[in-house]
């Protein structure tokens, strides 16, 4: 896993973030075990109490569980996933389009840009 | 109780006032920054913790005892400059830590001295400059210690030697036992740490925890830190 | 603890004492050697050679000396009061242990030079018919002691022990006098060195100038002897003269070492 943080936000949240972004694109697989708190903080880089922090934020949202003895693990429940994946996606799509209308995009002039480029990838795809 | 407590803590060098009315506390299961310019009064703070200097004015405690000898064998301390004698062998300077602090984890250290590919038999004089400083790490990580007093841990390596440096210190973690970190270098210690001081001419300007820091201004530390200390 | 740092000061100067006397043994083997034919040999390459080992010997005791003074002033200045200091001074140890461990272990190679030294000089005299020589000597001694009165024999041994407590205590006190004057000099900001000096010299002055006042007032005061001087008054004044000695050496090593441990606890400041 990599682990980039920005300046702007709390170190916490970037982590839950991340780890977010590890369970749903599978370097976490569902039901799997989770490396131990120092283990995730050491490779992380960050400070253990912040990396405990954000896994108890995690655990309250239900991507991961504890049990008592063996540690934590990400869930199985494929429809919490999915949901998380899904919010992550949005994140995303919001920022994007906080910047294009920062830029001073119009909506149907977004839509046209996107659906251009996802064709210009298509192409790339079809030639390689 | 407080693994660290000031009160008042004041220290003058003749004429200058080296710190002045220092009030502060740490609690254990912290790892705290203390951050400011160069003679800002870090040193001279951890100094008196560690009772190289006595204070003029105050009172400072580890926990709950004046620094003195008592506290020496909860203390573990990284000066600012090598201080383990350059003429041992690194097994020597395991027996050394062994003999003289209870807590001392010999097997850890060998363990980490061994993944440095660092042979028992091979003298500290012999080593690079960097290398010197993560044996003398690996020395004061290896203690189950209460409070861990390391000054500028990361002045004067390489950026990969300072990853080395700040992974130990995450992976020797225990939450029973604090952490200061004392260095002008933020942006590399910043997510590693709890909770910063910022100190200047002597005095503690700020303490706060890194997120709310980042939460309340929307920067980092190491921005606020260059924000306050702008020249 | 003292233990443990007396095992950790032989450690360091173990190994540059020890190959030091290794190396004054080997001298004086060939010192032996030399003597035997070599120095007053028809060959000149080996009358040279001879020379040149006799040479290397006398040098080597130069050499034994002077190393054990030196390492007496380096091991503290380096190990206290330099970088190394930062370690010491935090170990769960007391400033007096700090001392004595160095005091003690400058002493006893002090002591352990003295012993090779005069272990050499007995190795290069060896020939032929030494041993028999040493031997009559040693019965000669000894047969010399039975004519002795018990009150002569007596007197002797504790004159002998009177004397090599006097020795040890020299020792320790000629090293605490450095001891102080470092400390206290360490305890300035700058020019730590130069006020070392300053503050070796200025003890001696003090202490010489308190010395003379002292006997001049006593002298002025006219205190009468208080020993009834008798049949054996020069066994007795003797006696007196080296416990006093004694006393002497035990009132500066105490003063040097309230100097030191002052400095050391109070006023230390490391660079």
């Amino acid at each position: 896993m990599q682990w980039q943080f920005s300046n702007d936000a709390p170190i916490y949240t970037q982590l839950i973030q991340q780890v977010k972004v590890g369970i749903v694109t599978g370097a976490f697989p569902p039901g799997e075990r989770l490396p131990s708190v120092r283990d995730l903080a050491t490779e992380a880089g960050v400070n253990p109490n912040t990396m405990q922090r954000a896994l108890a934020e995690l655990e309250r949202d239900g991507l991961v569980y504890s049990q008592r003895t063996a540690g934590r693990f990400v869930t199985e429940d494929n429809t919490m996933i999915n949901a998380a994946k899904r919010s992550l996606a949005e994140r995303h799509v919001k920022t994007f389009l906080e910047a294009m209308l920062r830029l001073g995009f119009r909506k149907e002039e977004i839509i046209a840009l996107i659906e251009q480029e996802l064709g210009e990838e298509g192409t790339d795809h079809a030639g390689a | 109780m407080p693994v660290l407590e000031c009160k008042g803590l004041t220290k003058r060098f003749g004429g200058t006032t080296a710190l002045d009315e220092v009030s502060l506390t740490i609690e254990p299961g912290r790892i705290v920054g203390l951050l400011g310019p160069n003679g800002s009064g870090k040193t001279t703070l951890i100094k008196l913790a560690n009772g190289l200097l006595t204070p003029d004015g105050g009172y400072i405690a580890v926990c709950g005892s004046a620094p003195g000898r008592e506290s020496h064998s909860l203390v573990s301390y990284l000066p600012e400059r090598t201080a383990i004698p350059t003429w041992m062998t690194a097994r020597q300077l395991l027996d050394f830590y062994g003999d003289f602090y209870q807590d001392f984890r010999r097997e850890a250290a060998e363990e980490m001295l061994d993944h440095l590919g660092i042979q028992p038999r091979q003298a500290v004089k012999q080593m690079s400059k960097g290398t010197r400083e993560k044996v003398q790490l690996i020395m004061v990580m290896s203690r189950a210690a209460k409070l861990y007093l390391l000054d500028e841990p990361i002045g004067g390596v390489d950026p990969a030697t300072r990853d080395y440096i700040l992974s130990t210190i995450i992976g020797n973690y225990n939450p029973e036992a604090a952490v200061v970190i004392s260095t002008h270098l933020i942006s590399d210690v910043e997510k590693v740490l709890d909770e910063v001081i910022f100190i200047n001419q002597g005095q503690i300007i700020l303490q706060s925890t890194v997120d709310d820091i980042r939460e309340e201004k929307g920067m980092s530390v190491d921005a606020l830190f260059r924000e306050v200390f702008r020249c | 603890m003292l233990r443990k740092l007396l095992k950790h000061e032989f450690r360091a100067t173990g190994r540059v004492m020890l190959p030091m006397y290794l190396i004054l043994l080997v001298t004086a083997l060939g010192s032996n050697l030399a003597g035997r034919g070599m120095l007053d040999g028809r060959s000149d390459v080996l009358r040279i050679l001879g020379v040149l080992i006799v040479t290397a010997f006398g040098l080597t005791i130069f050499g034994v000396l002077l190393l054990s003074f030196v390492l007496m002033i380096q091991r503290f200045y380096k190990n206290l009061l330099q970088d190394e200091g930062y370690l010491m001074f935090t170990l769960p140890v007391s400033v007096h242990q700090h001392i004595w461990s160095k005091l003690i272990v400058s002493v006893v190679w002090f002591a352990a030079t003295i012993l090779a030294i005069i272990a050499a000089s007995l190795i290069v005299a060896y020939q032929g018919g030494f041993l028999r020589e040493f031997f009559d000597i040693l019965r000669w001694f000894f047969e010399g002691l039975q004519k002795l009165e018990i009150s002569e024999a007596l007197n002797g041994s504790v004159y002998l022990v009177e004397f090599a407590v006097l020795a040890f205590l020299a020792m320790a006190v000629f090293s605490l006098q450095f001891y102080a004057a470092l400390a206290a000099g360490h305890s300035r900001a700058n020019h730590k060195m130069v006020w070392s000096v300053v503050w070796f010299f200025g003890i001696q002055f003090a202490l010489q100038f308190l010395g003379s006042l002292l006997f001049i007032t006593l002298d002025r005061l006219h205190i009468p002897f208080p020993f009834h001087l008798e049949i054996q008054s020069v066994a007795v004044a003797i006696h007196v003269g080296l416990l006093l000695a004694i006393g002497a050496v035990i009132l500066y090593g105490a003063i040097f070492y309230a100097v030191t441990t002052f400095f050391l606890k109070k006023h230390l400041n490391l660079e």
